[in-house]
């Protein structure tokens, strides 16, 4: 029996104790779903696969400003020499680093009249050549990659390919292959050759993120702003930067070789206010459990202090000990059960509005539920230890001071 | 009086050492929290234009098509600025751009480096006050007939001249020999107001050309450049000619006289640009077509302040109610547990004012100990930011207010906490407890 009336009668006796409790159970639910909800969010966004091999991925600009150089030649030299070092594995110029924050965004249409063709959505256009793939370590489950012929130099040259990764192939094509499918940007034709299982783009932040193309242009030419991206083993590059500055110096002084970046690095970065976010709001939540548990410990010594009598009275009258714990426990389950539910209600409200104020998605109702659950664990946590305690007095102690 | 309420309240407090310390740590950690996040906000959303917030505005323009962009975009066309730095109504206007160029000295040992560049107007100086340490801002004929002059930073200076008058001198950039005009004293405001669309916090460039020299050099730009139709951009004149918008524009207002001269010039401009086939949107009138925004407003439209810190705010606000929920409970029972002491006092002469003042002052005290303690786990939070998040030191730094803020924090929320358990003891009944005795 667990004796809810009598304990909810004396509840209602002395209100402001309970009503305090209450309010800080309905407040610190309301918190908690939402904080822990956000968490959740930003965690499951930080552990997305980028499709890449992150660990063996370097990346570094070059920055030719002698107007002497020929940028088409030099790029095909600086990659051959690129190649040529040790415990390179590839390498290749590409216009953009995926989780970098800075790159292209386009996109094609279906059909060479601009105003009847429909426009697939915005994506990352990668430009790189037949080695790209490979320097990336990304995976392609149709198709093939660039053919060395295929490769070209300017923005405007016929005979654009294009492989496209699979998130976008989706969301344009539906379950249709798009391998063969000739796509345009303005009186330019790009055919699909080859779909890639995953590859992102630079925002981590964009709806559009897993969808990329890229086309087979060597972006070394024509362009003073280069990006090589290099493949090597974890262990080989941190060294590799030094050779690589040494061997572009020696072949031509006149530029300013840096950036250097991991790709490890770039996912750190990029991510950092989300593991910012992640980060504080856990340290809220265990706190706010923390501050909690330590005040409801708090309240329920004193109010054992305060019915020493009380429960001595009960014991002599042949109240067992686990009735004297049991009391302490529905009492303060029947706060705890009461704040849980207007909180998740309020947490609910909360939740609606920083979704209408922020870019925040709605908070399924699963997070006020589980909060209440942790809630009652703390509960029981914080309660257990004094409530024993107070099942300890001895009936004896009723009768000593009357 | 005051002193002998301090000691009694001491003496209360050390009395129950755990319940005190549970206490300041309720609160403290509550105010370590909301101080941590109302630091971060309020040096990120600090407007360091001060009083002329106003005063200096920049222009975005709806110049793009039907059923394109939704918003305004901060950065406009080529074609535009060209327009807008040709209207002689404006005082002061400068338009800008972010670039790089790689710096060489005549020390060959020392490898090029790639600096960032801003490219701008004559003006830009005087729209954003920036100080001089030597030199000037080149003339201002320098603005339609462009010459390789250029103004370095302070650091720069430091570097490559020793920190001496280097006006006169040359530096190289991407090669060509560019004449030293001026020379600016150490000037970084954060957030970065004239271009937080590159990093709002980034730093400050150090090198600042002359705006016309773009088109003859062919400056890459390092910052966004957005399109909402398809255009080749394949060479820098396609860039120049392009819908695409890649620039800023500034000027300074003195009154609003001046601003209404500026809309009926730009709503004059958008219909002229309509009839040469821009501005497509006919779902805009003219008067729609345009924006002036002010610091303030501008900063607010580039999201100088995360959405995330915003929340944090909020959440930390909350988290601080709890904790003061947490100390009211925890204070009614402690003075509940005075009462028969209250009781006799009350007996032998004490007001209810006496008491409840008394006890003010414990609750006071505990609340400053809590303040004190907050702004300990405030600093060591954002020191914890500072080296594991890489947060900037100008956001992470304690800003000066809140050695008042925190206290003024602490102790209200104490106080707020104290009243109704101060209230209820001071009623106490002196007989009830006198009978028990």
């Amino acid at each position: 029996m667990l004796h809810i009336k009598p304990i909810l009668s004396s509840l209602m006796r002395s209100k402001s104790g309970p009503v305090l409790l209450l309010l800080q159970i309905i407040l610190s639910v309301a918190i908690v779903a939402n904080a822990s909800f956000i968490i959740h969010e930003r965690l499951t966004m930080m552990q997305r696969e980028s499709g890449l091999i992150e660990e063996q991925i370097l990346s570094f600009n070059v920055y030719n400003f002698d107007p002497a150089i020929d940028n088409v030649q030099q790029n095909v030299i600086d990659q051959q020499i690129l190649r040529g070092l040790p415990n390179v594995i590839a390498a290749s110029s590409t216009n953009m680093m995926p989780l970098s924050g800075s790159g292209w965004m386009d996109r094609y249409v279906d059909g060479p009249d601009q105003d009847t063709a429909e426009s697939t959505p915005g994506f990352a256009l990668y430009l790189g050549n037949e080695h790209l793939l490979e320097t990336m370590g990304a995976k392609l489950v149709e198709g093939r990659n660039f053919r060395p012929e295929e490769i070209n130099t300017q923005l405007d040259q016929n005979g654009m390919v294009a492989m496209v990764s699979q998130p976008l192939a989706t969301a344009f094509w539906g379950d249709e292959s798009p391998i063969g499918k000739t796509m345009y940007q303005g009186k330019q034709t790009i055919e699909i050759i080859g779909v890639i299982d995953k590859l992102q783009g630079a925002w981590v932040n964009h709806s559009n993120f897993e969808y990329s193309v890229i086309q087979n242009i060597d972006f070394g030419g024509g362009f003073k702003n280069k990006t090589y991206i290099v493949r090597a083993l974890p262990e080989h590059i941190p060294a590799l930067e030094e050779t690589i500055v040494k061997a572009f110096l020696a072949e031509n002084p006149n530029r300013v070789v840096d950036g250097f970046s991991s790709l490890i690095d770039m996912k750190k970065e990029t991510y950092n206010n989300h593991r910012l976010m992640a980060t504080l709001l856990s340290m809220m939540v265990i706190l706010l459990l923390l501050i909690t548990a330590l005040g409801l410990t708090g309240m329920v010594m004193f109010n054992i202090q305060r019915r020493t009598k009380q429960i001595g009275t009960r014991r002599a009258l042949g109240a067992k000990k686990r009735d004297i714990v049991n009391y302490f426990m529905v009492e303060n389950y029947l706060i705890c059960i009461a704040g849980g539910i207007i909180g998740g209600l309020l947490s609910l409200q909360l939740g609606q509005q920083l979704m209408s104020l922020y870019s925040l998605p709605m908070l399924p109702i699963s997070y006020p539920i589980a909060a209440i659950v942790g809630l009652l664990v703390v509960t029981t946590l914080a309660v257990i230890v004094p409530a024993m305690k107070a099942a300890k007095i001895s009936p004896a102690m009723a009768t000593r001071s009357v | 009086m005051f002193l002998y309420y301090c000691d009694l309240a001491w003496r209360s407090i050390k009395k129950t050492p755990m319940l005190s310390m549970l206490m300041v740590l309720a609160i403290s950690i509550g105010i370590g929290i909301t101080i941590t996040t109302l630091n971060v906000y309020k040096t990120m959303s600090y407007n360091p234009a001060g009083e002329r917030s106003d005063n200096i505005n920049s222009i975005q323009l709806w110049s793009q098509g039907l059923d394109t962009w939704d918003d305004f975009q901060s950065n406009i066309t080529y074609t535009d600025v060209i327009n807008l730095r040709n209207n002689n109504e404006l005082g002061l206007k400068a338009a800008t751009f972010r670039t790089g160029l790689a710096m060489q000295s005549d020390d060959p040992n020392i490898d090029p480096i790639l600096e960032s560049v801003r490219v701008t107007d004559s003006d830009f100086f005087s729209i954003f006050d920036v100080p001089f340490l030597y030199g000037n801002a080149w003339d201002k004929t320098v603005d339609s007939q462009p010459a390789y002059q250029v103004v370095i930073g302070e650091k720069l200076n430091q570097t490559f001249f020793d920190g001496q008058n280097s006006v006169g001198k040359t530096i190289y950039l991407n090669r060509k020999p560019y004449q030293i005009v001026g020379v600016i004293k150490e000037w970084n405001p954060q957030p970065k107001y004239y271009d937080p669309l590159n990093g709002a916090f980034n730093d400050a460039e150090e090198i600042f050309i002359p705006f016309l020299l773009a088109e003859q050099e062919e400056f890459d730009v390092w910052g966004n450049t957005s399109g909402w139709k398809f255009e080749p951009m394949l060479t820098y004149q396609d860039r120049l000619n392009s819908e695409k918008t890649w620039l800023q524009f500034w000027t300074f207002l003195e009154n609003e006289d001046q601003k209404s001269q500026l809309e009926s010039w730009l709503s004059r401009y958008v219909e002229q640009q309509r009839n040469f086939g821009r501005f497509t949107d006919t779902a805009k009138t003219p008067a729609e077509s345009f924006q002036i925004s002010n610091i303030e407003l501008w900063l607010e439209n580039n999201d100088v302040v995360p959405e995330d810190n915003k929340v944090l705010v909020g959440l930390s606000v909350l988290f601080l109610s709890v904790c003061l929920v947490n100390i009211l409970g925890l204070l009614l029972t402690k003075f509940l547990k005075r009462a028969p002491e209250v009781g006799v006092r009350r007996a032998i002469g004490a007001s209810r004012a006496q008491i409840f003042s008394q006890y003010m002052v414990e609750v006071g005290i505990i609340g400053f100990i809590g303040g004190i303690v907050g702004l300990l786990w405030a600093w060591g939070a954002l020191s914890m930011l500072h080296a594991e998040f890489n947060m900037k030191e100008s956001v992470t730094g304690l800003d000066a207010s809140m050695w008042i803020i925190t206290p003024l924090i602490a102790i209200s929320t104490a106080i707020i906490a104290g009243i109704y358990p101060a209230w209820v003891v001071c009623r106490t009944k002196p007989s009830v407890y006198l009978k028990a005795q």
